[in-house]
């Protein structure tokens, strides 16, 4: 089986930005973004597409397919 | 999350008033229904408010919570607040109201189950109407309450996973 994986820990490390301050600037509950990083939430199109605007990166570049462990 | 048991709280509770004043009512109806049938000689009863206005003054906090809730979902932009109008529903994030939309299925299904129970349990009181008045009248009330439980509890352990 294959989900989708993302690199938002790595991102918001690298442009300095706390759980809270990412969840504010997509709308979004701090939660989410905690759930996100564990890949125990699958984002939204829209969620997906706002933080990679955030991170001015193709959307591509932050969540990909692996196989499942 | 906390706005959610707060809100389920509150619903119970509404219930639970209305259903204590409604039982209040019935228990002195019934008194003078077991005089006409010639089943009492006399009786003498208490007759209080108090029910009435403990319905009255959760309703009052239950209006006031569900504006403050239109309120604050006025700001939402992620989703169609007609969806999500109870008060009950949490929309502050998607990933909420995915987790609401699955408690809501959840306690859709134990309240079915449930109910099928409660009315089943009907059998074994056979004159509950004259003798055992608060049976029908609390069953029927732990309907809502027993979805509003399992919708709360779904939705706290979808949160925290």
């Amino acid at each position: 089986m294959r989900v989708i994986k993302n690199r938002v820990k790595e991102l918001r490390a690298r442009f300095d930005l706390t759980q809270g301050v990412l969840a504010e600037r997509v709308g979004v509950t701090r939660q989410t973004i905690v759930a996100l990083e564990k890949g125990s939430y699958t984002p939204s199109l829209l969620l997906a597409m706002n933080i990679a605007e955030v991170f001015k990166m193709p959307i591509e570049d932050i969540f990909f397919k692996e196989d499942a462990k | 999350m906390k706005n959610v048991f707060l809100a389920v709280s509150l619903r119970i509770l509404l219930f639970v008033a209305l259903a204590v004043m409604v039982f209040d009512f019935l228990r002195v109806e019934q008194l003078f229904i077991q005089m006409d049938r010639g089943l009492l000689d006399g009786f003498s009863v208490d007759i209080s408010n108090w029910p009435g206005y403990m319905l009255l003054g959760i309703l009052f906090l239950f209006i006031i919570a569900n504006l403050l809730h239109f309120w604050r979902l006025r700001k939402q932009t992620n989703t169609d607040i007609r969806d999500f109008f109870t008060f009950e529903y949490d929309a502050t994030d998607e990933r909420a109201i995915d987790h609401t939309r699955k408690a809501v299925s959840y306690a859709f299904s134990g309240l079915l189950i449930y109910s099928f129970f409660v009315i089943g349990s009907f059998m074994f009181i056979p004159n509950y109407f004259l003798d055992h008045i608060w049976f029908p009248v609390f069953a029927v009330a732990s309907i809502p309450i027993s979805g509003l439980l399992i919708y709360a509890v779904s939705f706290t352990v979808l949160q925290r996973t």
